[in-house]
């Protein structure tokens, strides 16, 4: 009886204890941690954070920014051209690289002035002008010193069934007065597999 | 016939152990004279720590006043390996500040590669970093 009852449970445990470990009930990770999605057919958010922290790395340590008369320079977000399959928001690049230069007390970034004419912030640009105009001023906005633009492009390959996708980033730092790229980097993420994965 | 069955197993598997490591060639004498920097470890996982060695670390001033750490790692056995690391940055209270490298990253090494990753503080009180290292998936 013993015996039956040792066998029965030292099949029973294990086949709990994976049930147990099967759970896939949905719950929090951490953003920048290991523990994250990572799909073959879309960028993640750990390669978005990858990307932009390797962007603004390489942008401090070139020491192009210590080279604008004024500090911290204003810089312009220009054009992000997406050329992957998917429908990305440039932002989830952008404002990472903002946000981290704006820290470093190397750049500002003005809100008012956007490609085509198209502030980030209309209100601010509104008030700017107001302002400019009971000042009986010209110039309503800050023009920037620097503009950031860049491109994003995805490389897919296919072995049998595994799929390789390659998401390219490329930014370039431009000087306003002379239409000079000063900074160029370009990051690329692969991915190889069959299927999607939990964790890295 | 067992012996022999053995030793050609072993000679594959020493083959392919070898196949994807790393010989490198560079000037006899180094002309780069790295700004050093004494660290200090912990071991908590013993089986990466040996699978892991941690060449050298130095350091930088950037963009003025901005901290750059560079680490040099090798992979200290023959099989491809992956670990993920990312680096964290304090200033001179001991308090978490920002800075790149702060997310989580793999970094793929063939057969006794040496690598190396860096960082750079993006505030300017940062004074210390310390580098995080977990075996990859």
């Amino acid at each position: 009886m013993n015996t039956r009852l040792l066998a029965l449970s030292a099949v029973v445990t294990p086949a709990a204890l994976f049930l147990a470990g099967c759970e896939t009930g949905a719950t929090y990770t951490d953003s920048k941690g290991t523990g994250t999605i990572v799909s073959l057919d879309q960028i993640d958010i750990q390669d978005w954070n990858r990307a932009a922290d390797e962007m603004v790395a390489s942008l401090l340590a070139s020491g192009v920014l210590e080279r604008a008369p004024e500090q911290p320079a204003v810089m312009a977000v220009s054009r992000i051209v997406n050329n992957t399959m998917q429908q990305i928001d440039t932002d989830s690049l952008t404002k990472k690289i903002r946000i981290e230069l704006n820290r470093s007390g190397k750049t500002i970034t003005t809100t008012t002035l956007g490609l085509g004419g198209r502030a980030e912030d209309p209100l601010a640009k509104e008030a700017a002008e107001m302002q400019a105009m009971l000042d009986g001023q010209k110039k309503a906005t800050t023009l920037p010193y620097y503009t950031l633009s860049g491109k994003l492009l995805e490389d897919r390959a296919r072995a049998g069934s595994t799929r390789q996708v390659t998401y390219t980033f490329q930014l370039s730092l431009t000087t306003v007065k002379d239409g000079l790229a000063v900074w160029e980097d370009e990051k690329q993420i692969t991915k190889i597999g069959k299927k999607p994965s939990v964790g890295f | 016939m067992k012996l022999a069955l053995l030793t050609l197993l072993a000679a594959v598997g020493l083959l392919v152990g070898c196949a994807t490591n790393v010989n490198t060639v560079s000037r006899s004498e180094s002309l780069a004279n790295p700004e050093m920097v004494n660290d200090k470890r912990v071991i908590t996982d013993s089986s990466l720590g040996k699978l892991l060695r941690i060449v050298s670390v130095n350091e930088a001033t950037v963009s003025g006043n901005l901290k750059k750490v560079q680490v040099t790692l090798e992979n200290a056995k023959n099989n491809a390996r992956t670990v993920n690391y990312k680096f964290e940055w304090v200033n001179q209270d001991g308090m978490a500040t920002g800075g790149t490298g702060e997310v989580w990253k793999p970094l793929h090494f063939a057969g006794r590669e040496t690598k190396t990753i860096s960082a750079v503080a993006t505030s300017p009180q940062a004074v210390d970093f310390t580098l995080k290292l977990v075996e990859a998936k």
